[in-house]
């Protein structure tokens, strides 16, 4: 077990470190400001995900989301929306190619919340009703 | 997540407990009350997270070789299986799309630890932390980045595909450092206990959902009996003219019409020119062979044209030879595009100057085009002007 972690972390440090060099040596990679760049990109991501969004679903997670479908629901919404909305915002904008984003990807995503709402109630109105038989 | 009190190791140094006072907000213990912020959740996501982020780095190692191979390389690439690249983009694809609901659902399960008091209990630790937001930072840049590049969305200041590429590498060197450190927890939790928690397997059940609903809504664009359920990808294999999509298109490439006095050049041992009649009355072939994009789509179409180990032949080339192919374009990373001999004499390598028994379009390139088997749709070179022997 312990060689084993040790050969792992090696391994770990190497490709880090191949990344970095690459980094600092690919000549579409201007040194100037593009490593900057890249580090700012990485701590924005870093700052908006567990600044905004997790504190966000911790407390939808502790207020609204309190039952099973609801909760389900909401992480199918989440899912979809985070994988559907860029194509949402960017429908239309094809550079003269009508073959890049041609489906309707509001109506579709608009169909799939719909969907999950659906479900989500159904599910939700399906355990209130057997409770109140016991 | 209390139990990973791992023993401090004699090389490393301790570091002192900060003043309780500062022991606020988030940082008070009992912030966080779901159970599910709980080792065993973490590691059954981890395990699905980790094999997705395994094979987005291979399929993304192997894309990368077969695009811009490495001398010793290149001449030993294969070209078979003819669907070769289109399965392993394919899934590049699809593995980074369902790593979005794990990553989303594995950082919310471990956030509490971002706020674990002593915020480092030894140098060791404050490393191991420093490595778990590299890890972080690198696997949601490579998410995004890679989700909007199948959009063509460029909203960053750097370039796409070497930072993608190397962010990968730091993506995976972090995944490989985190299971090392964390190894005893991992192996403590590998089984489930029974009885289970009800909470974690719904928690659990709703991400596999989740995984199931983006996969099955946009994987279509690639996998032709998931085509009706494409809500969301922003290709589908059979829109665009001639029942394909298109990269780049004639108007963007400035070739919308051929010159009037086109003709192929083959330059070789014994160079020679052919108008398209003359290509036309050289034996044709069909193919059917798929074109896959780097961006994750992929379509099969039948090709018709001549064999380029013909084209090769004719111009006295040995069968070791490697092709430099240029198109017609004015501009463009690919407009120049390096051959390895594997592909040049195989005989299902085609310029092909008909696609599903049409002339092509302009936009699929008209008057000529290179399509071979198991390659990046980027050098399945458009508009070809001259063919070179190297």
């Amino acid at each position: 077990m312990r060689t084993l972690r040790t050969l792992l972390a090696l391994a770990g440090l190497g490709l880090t470190g191949f990344g970095l060099y690459g980094i600092a040596t690919d000549h579409y990679i201007d040194l100037g400001h593009h490593p900057f760049d890249i580090l700012r990109w990485a701590i924005g991501g870093l700052l908006i995900h567990d600044g905004l969004w997790v504190p966000l679903t911790c407390a939808l997670g502790a207020t609204v989301a309190r039952s099973t479908p609801v909760r389900t629901g909401l992480i199918l919404a989440a899912a979809v929306t985070a994988v559907a909305l860029p194509a949402v915002l960017r429908a239309g904008v094809d550079h003269g190619n009508p073959t890049l984003l041609p489906l309707p990807y509001l109506r579709n995503w608009l169909l799939a919340l719909a969907a999950i709402t659906l479900l989500t109630a159904g599910w939700a109105a399906l355990l209130h009703r057997r409770r109140r038989r016991r | 997540m209390n139990d990973d009190t791992s023993r401090r190791r004699p090389y490393d140094i301790p570091l002192p407990t900060p003043p309780d006072a500062l022991r606020r907000g988030p940082l008070r213990e009992g912030t966080f009350r779901s159970a599910l912020h709980d080792p065993r959740t973490a590691v059954v996501l981890g395990r699905w997270l980790g094999a997705a982020l395994l094979t987005c780095f291979l399929t993304g190692l192997f894309s990368h070789l077969l695009q811009q191979p490495p001398s010793w390389l290149a001449n030993r690439l294969p070209s078979r299986p003819v669907s070769g690249y289109q399965i392993t983009q394919g899934l590049h694809v699809i593995s980074g799309i369902a790593a979005i609901p794990l990553l989303g659902a594995k950082l919310w399960v471990v956030y509490p630890k971002l706020f674990e008091w002593p915020p480092a209990r030894s140098v060791g630790h404050a490393l191991e932390r420093l490595g778990i937001a590299v890890l972080v930072a690198a696997m949601l840049m490579e998410l995004f980045t890679g989700l909007l590049n199948t959009l063509q969305w460029y909203v960053w200041p750097f370039p796409f595909r070497q930072t993608h590429f190397w962010v990968g590498w730091l993506a995976t060197g972090g995944l490989l450092l985190h299971i090392a450190a964390k190894a005893p927890l991992i192996a403590r939790h590998w089984r489930r206990v029974r009885p289970g928690l009800a909470q974690r397997r719904a928690f659990l059940g709703a991400v596999t959902a989740s995984v199931a609903v983006v996969t099955l809504t946009t994987a279509g664009q690639t996998v032709p009996w998931l085509r009706h359920l494409d809500l969301f990808a922003p290709r589908r294999p059979d829109l665009g003219p001639q029942g394909l999509p298109v990269n780049r298109t004639a108007a963007q490439a400035g070739t919308t019409t051929a010159p009037a006095d086109w003709r192929l050049r083959v330059d070789g041992p014994q160079p020679y020119e052919l108008t398209m009649d003359q290509l036309l009355a050289m034996p044709q072939y069909e193919a059917e062979l798929p074109i896959a994009c780097v961006e994750g789509w992929s379509a099969t179409a039948r090709w018709a044209g001549v064999r380029v180990a013909d084209l090769l032949a004719r111009a006295g080339a040995p069968a070791s030879a490697r092709l430099r192919v240029t198109s017609l374009e004015a501009d463009g990373p690919y407009r120049v595009m390096d051959m390895p001999a594997t592909y040049a004499r195989d005989p299902l390598t085609l310029l092909a100057l008909r696609v599903n028994g049409q002339v092509l379009d302009p936009d699929h390139g008209y008057p000529a085009r290179i399509i071979a088997p198991n390659r990046p749709g980027v050098l399945q070179t458009k508009w070809v002007a001259r063919m070179e022997i190297l």
